[in-house]
C-alpha cells in the first residue's frame, strides 16, 4: 500500500495521472448523463428555432453583458413562478449555444419576457432606462439605435449553428440576411419569407419603429420579443405548478 | 451517446460514484497515517526551512 | 534577456516572427470583425518583441556559473505584472461597483457599460492578478523545493509573455464586444487556443523542473501547484470547446446547449474556484507561510488528506450553482452533498496554516506580512463553510440570484485570494531583489489595514443587500400576494451598492500603497552586498554549502 504510494510521489508521471484520475471522474459523472437526458425529459416538436434577426440580437445581448444581471432561468420556488411566470423546462434552452441562464438579477428575469411590453416600450427602455423606470441602474445603450446591423455574415452564423446541432435548413441559411432584413420590415416581399420558412406565429414588426432599415436596435428587441416563446410546452404541457419552495 | 439507455448510465454514475469516493478517501487516510511514512513526511515539513538557497549541484 | 543563451535568442526571435505571421493572418482574415483589431494588437506586439530581442542579440552570452543560482527574473516579472493587473482590475471593479450607484458613469461610451466591464474586473484580477501571482510563485518555489534552478531561460517566460497576452487580447476584447458569455470563461476561441499552448508550455517547464530535483520528496506545495496546472487544463478544454463562425470571426458558438451547457459551464466555473483560486494558493501559502514563520508546517499529514479531499470533492459541487433549475435534482442533490463534504479538507487546511503560527502569534503581531496570511487563513476557513452551506437547496433558494453571493465571492477573493498573495509577494520581493526588507515595513501595515477594514465593509453590505433581496422577492402580504415589486428591492439595495463601492475603494487604495512600497523596494540599491553563499532568508539560518 504505501510502497505503491511512495513511488507514486517520487515518480511525477502516475502522480499526474492521479490527479487527473481523482479530478475527472466526478464531472463526468454528473455531465454524462445529460447528454442522453433527452430520453426522459419533456419534447417539444412544435419548437422553432431562432430567426436570423433574433439571433443576432442574442448575440448582441451576449456582447453587451446582459447575462451579468438578467437571468433567464425561473426556478420551480412558488415565488419565482408568481413572479416571473412557469418555470423554464430545459426543452426551452436546447437550441441555447451557449445557455444564457445568469447567476444574478441585479435586473428581474428575462426568461419570458416576450409579449409581456410592447416595441416602443423595449425602445425607449434600451435607448435609456430611466426614462421608463426612474430607479433603474440599467446602461443607456443609446448606440443601438443608430447603429445598423450587420447582416451579411448571418450565413456563417446559422451554418456554425447547424455544425453545433440546430436544425436550420439549407433555404433558412441561404435566405438570412434577407430573412433579418424583412422580419423588421413588413409589408415587403421579403417579410413573407420570414412567415414562410419559420412559421405563422413569428413576429414582423418594425421593431425599432422606423421601418426601410435593420439597426441593433431591431434585432435586441426582437430576441427579447421571443424569450419564452419558442414553444408553448410550458404553458400547454403538464399544468403549472411550483413545487414546495 | 444514445446507444446507453439514460437510466443505466444514472444508475452508473450514482454507484461508481459512491465506491469511488469510499475508497478514495481510505485510501488518502491510510497512506497519510501509515507509520513508516512518518519520517518522510517530517523530513519533508522541515525542508523547505534549511538548505535551499541555490540548487544542489 | 542577458541570462538567454544564443539558441535560446534564436528561438525567441523565431516566435516572435511567427507571432507576427498569425497576427498578420489575423488582421486580413477578420478585416470586417473586431478579430482584426486583435490581429493588429498581437502583430504589434510580435513587432516590438522583435526588435527587443534584436536590440540585445550581441549582448555578452550568460556564463555557465548561472547554473549554480535559482533563475528568478521570470518570478520578479511575474511579480510586478501581478500588481499592475492588480491596481487595474481593482480600479475597474470599483468603477463597476459605483455604476450600480450612479449608472451614468458610463459616460455613454458602449466599451464602458457595466455588462462589458464586469468581466474586464474579473478577469484582470482572476487571471491578471491571480495567474501572475500564481505562475510567478510557482517557479520560485518550485525551484527551491527541488533544489533545481529551471530547466531552461526561455520556456518561462514563454509562459509568462504568451499568459499575459492572453489576459490583455481577453480584456480588451470585451471593451470591443469580444465574448462567449460564459461567466469567468468569456475570452473567444482563438484566445482560448493560445492558453492551452501557453499552459502546456507552463506543465512541461513544471514537469522538467521535477524531473531535475535533487530533493527526492515532491513538497506538497507543488502537488497543490500540479493539481492548479492540470486541472485548469482540463476544464479550460472541454468548457470552451466551440465552433467559430468562420477564421475571419472572433464569434464562436459552444458546442453545448441548454441543460449540458449550463452544467459544464458550472462545473468550470466552480472548479475555476477550486483549483485557481483555491488550490493554487493553497500551494503558495504551504510554502510561504512556514517560511515566513520560521516553523514547518503544523501536520504534513494533514495537508496530504486534504490535497487529496479538495482534489476529489471539489469536481463534483459545481452543479450547487443550479438549484432548482431544469437540471435533474439528482445532479443537484449529488453537487449539495458534496458541498458539504468539502468543509472537512477545507477545515483541515484552514487550522492546519493556523495551528502552524500557533507558537508565533508574537511574529504576527509585530509582521504585518504574516498577518495578511494569518487572516488570509482564517477568511478560508470562513468562506469555505460560507460556501458549503449555501449549497443547502433552501438555503440557496434565498441566497441564489442576489448580493450575498457576491459577498461570499468577495469574502473568498478579497479575504483569502488576495491576502494570501499580498502576503505571498510581501515576503518574496525583498528575497528576489536581495534587500533586506521592504522599503516600509509601516506602508505595509497600512496596507494591512486598509485592506482588511475593505474587506469588511464589502461583505458586510453584501450579506445586507443580499440577504433583504432575498427575503423582499419572497414575502408575501396577506392576501397571498407577492407585496414587493422588483423595483422596490432595487431601491432597498442602494445605501448597500454605496458601501460596498466605498470598501471596494479602501481596498483599492491599500494595493496602490503596495504598488508605492514594492516600488521603493525594488528601486532601491541593495542595502548590503550579499555574499553569493549567504541565505535568501533575511534571519540567517545556518546554510548548507552546495555540493559541487
Amino acid at each position: 500500500m504505501f510502497g505503491f504510494h511512495y513511488r507514486l510521489e517520487r515518480k511525477t508521471i502516475p502522480f499526474v495521472l492521479a490527479i487527473i484520475g481523482a479530478a475527472s471522474i466526478g464531472g463526468f459523472v454528473e455531465i454524462a448523463p445529460l447528454f442522453t437526458i433527452h430520453q426522459t425529459v419533456e419534447s417539444a416538436p412544435n419548437m422553432r428555432v431562432y430567426t436570423p434577426l433574433e439571433l443576432a440580437g442574442r448575440n448582441i445581448y451576449i456582447r453587451e453583458g446582459c447575462y451579468a444581471c438578467h437571468s433567464q432561468m425561473i426556478r420551480t420556488l412558488r415565488d419565482d413562478v408568481e413572479r416571473y411566470g412557469h418555470y423554464s423546462l430545459a426543452v426551452e434552452s436546447k437550441y441555447d449555444h451557449p445557455m444564457l441562464w445568469g447567476s444574478k438579477r441585479t435586473g428581474p428575469d428575462l426568461a419570458r419576457i416576450g409579449g409581456k411590453y410592447s416595441d416602443a416600450w423595449h425602445v425607449i427602455h434600451l435607448n435609456n432606462p430611466r426614462d421608463v423606470v426612474p430607479e433603474s441602474v440599467m446602461p443607456a445603450y443609446t448606440w443601438l439605435k443608430r447603429t445598423e446591423l450587420r447582416t451579411a455574415d448571418l450565413r456563417l452564423h446559422l451554418k456554425a449553428l447547424r455544425e453545433v446541432g440546430v436544425p436550420y435548413t439549407d433555404d433558412m441559411i441561404a435566405n438570412a440576411p434577407a430573412d433579418a432584413y424583412g422580419q423588421a420590415n413588413p409589408g415587403t416581399p421579403l417579410a413573407d419569407g420570414v412567415i414562410k420558412r419559420y412559421g405563422e406565429t413569428t413576429d414582423v414588426n418594425a421593431f425599432d419603429g422606423s421601418p426601410g432599415n435593420v439597426t441593433e436596435m431591431d434585432a435586441l428587441v426582437a430576441y427579447l420579443q421571443i424569450l419564452g416563446r419558442l414553444t408553448d410546452v410550458a404553458s400547454n404541457g403538464p399544468a403549472a405548478g411550483a413545487a414546495e419552495p | 451517446m444514445t446507444f446507453i439507455a439514460h437510466d443505466t448510465l444514472v444508475w452508473l454514475s450514482k454507484s461508481i460514484g459512491l465506491f469511488y469516493l469510499l475508497i478514495l478517501s481510505a485510501a488518502v487516510v491510510v497512506y497519510a497515517y501509515w507509520p513508516a511514512n512518518r519520517k518522510s513526511f517530517e523530513r519533508a515539513a522541515k525542508s523547505i526551512i534549511e538548505g535551499e538557497d541555490r540548487p544542489w549541484g | 534577456m542577458a541570462q538567454l543563451t544564443r539558441t535560446e535568442r534564436q528561438i525567441a526571435l523565431a516566435l516572435f516572427v511567427g507571432l507576427a505571421v498569425a497576427g498578420l493572418l489575423m488582421v486580413a482574415g477578420g478585416r470586417a470583425d473586431p478579430l482584426g483589431l486583435h490581429g493588429a494588437l498581437i502583430l504589434g506586439v510580435a513587432v516590438f518583441g522583435s526588435f527587443g530581442i534584436i536590440s540585445k542579440y550581441y549582448e555578452p552570452l550568460p556564463g555557465a556559473d548561472r547554473l549554480r543560482e535559482y533563475y528568478d527574473d521570470p518570478s520578479k516579472f511575474g511579480v510586478v505584472a501581478a500588481m499592475v493587473w492588480v491596481a487595474f482590475g481593482l480600479f475597474m471593479g470599483d468603477w463597476v461597483a459605483w455604476l450600480l450607484v450612479n449608472p451614468d458613469l458610463t459616460f455613454d461610451a458602449a466599451w464602458s457599460s457595466f455588462g462589458r466591464i464586469r468581466p474586464v474586473h474579473t478577469t484582470s484580477v482572476i487571471f491578471g492578478f491571480g495567474g501572475n501571482a500564481l505562475i510567478a510563485t510557482s517557479f520560485y518555489v518550485m525551484q527551491r523545493t527541488s533544489r533545481a534552478r529551471l530547466p531552461d531561460q526561455l520556456s518561462p517566460w514563454f509562459v509568462l509573455l504568451g499568459y499575459n497576452l492572453f489576459c490583455i487580447l481577453a480584456v480588451t476584447g470585451y471593451m470591443l464586444g469580444i465574448t462567449q458569455s460564459r461567466e469567468y470563461a468569456e475570452p473567444e476561441w482563438y484566445a482560448d487556443i493560445w492558453l492551452v499552448v501557453v499552459w502546456i508550455v507552463y506543465f512541461v517547464t513544471y514537469l522538467r523542473t521535477l524531473a531535475r530535483r535533487k530533493e527526492p520528496h515532491i513538497y506538497v506545495s507543488n502537488w497543490y501547484y500540479l493539481a492548479f496546472i492540470l486541472v485548469v487544463a482540463m476544464l479550460h478544454i472541454v468548457n470552451n470547446l466551440a465552433v467559430p463562425v468562420s477564421l475571419g470571426h472572433a464569434k464562436s458558438y459552444s458546442l453545448f446547449s441548454g441543460v449540458q451547457d449550463a452544467m459544464t459551464e458550472w462545473w468550470y466555473g466552480h472548479n475555476a474556484v477550486a483549483f485557481f483560486l483555491t488550490s493554487g494558493f493553497l500551494g503558495m501559502m504551504y510554502y510561504f507561510m512556514p517560511k515566513r514563520a520560521g516553523r514547518p508546517i503544523f501536520s504534513y499529514r494533514l495537508s496530504i488528506i486534504s490535497f487529496w479531499g479538495i482534489t476529489f470533492f471539489y469536481i463534483w459541487v459545481g452543479s450547487h450553482h443550479l438549484h432548482y433549475t431544469a437540471l435533474p435534482q439528482w445532479v443537484q442533490t449529488l453537487g449539495m452533498t458534496f458541498s458539504v463534504l468539502l468543509l472537512v479538507p477545507s477545515w483541515a487546511s484552514a487550522g492546519n496554516a493556523l495551528l502552524t503560527l500557533n507558537g508565533a502569534w508574537h511574529k504576527v503581531r509585530d509582521d504585518a506580512t504574516l498577518r495578511f496570511m494569518m487572516i488570509a487563513a482564517v477568511f478560508y476557513g470562513l468562506t469555505t463553510f460560507e460556501g458549503s452551506f449555501m449549497a443547502i437547496r433552501p438555503v440557496n433558494s434565498l441566497s441564489h440570484y442576489t448580493d450575498w453571493t457576491i459577498g461570499h465571492v468577495h469574502a473568498g477573493a478579497l479575504g483569502w485570494v488576495a491576502m494570501i498573495t499580498f502576503g505571498s509577494i510581501y515576503a518574496s520581493v525583498p528575497w528576489l531583489w536581495k534587500r533586506d526588507a521592504m522599503y516600509s515595513a509601516r506602508l505595509v501595515e497600512v496596507h494591512f489595514w486598509l485592506a482588511l477594514a475593505g474587506t469588511i465593509v464589502y461583505v458586510f453590505a453584501m450579506w445586507n443587500s443580499g440577504i433583504v433581496q432575498g427575503l423582499m422577492w419572497r414575502t408575501y402580504n396577506e392576501s397571498g400576494t407577492l407585496t414587493y415589486s422588483f423595483v422596490d428591492s432595487l431601491i432597498a439595495m442602494h445605501p448597500y451598492y454605496i458601501a460596498r463601492a466605498v470598501g471596494g475603494l479602501l481596498f483599492l487604495i491599500g494595493a496602490l500603497v503596495g504598488c508605492y512600497n514594492m516600488y521603493m523596494t525594488i528601486r532601491a540599491a541593495p542595502q548590503r552586498k550579499r555574499l553569493a553563499s549567504t541565505s535568501d532568508m533575511p534571519a540567517a539560518v545556518p546554510a548548507i554549502a552546495p555540493a559541487e
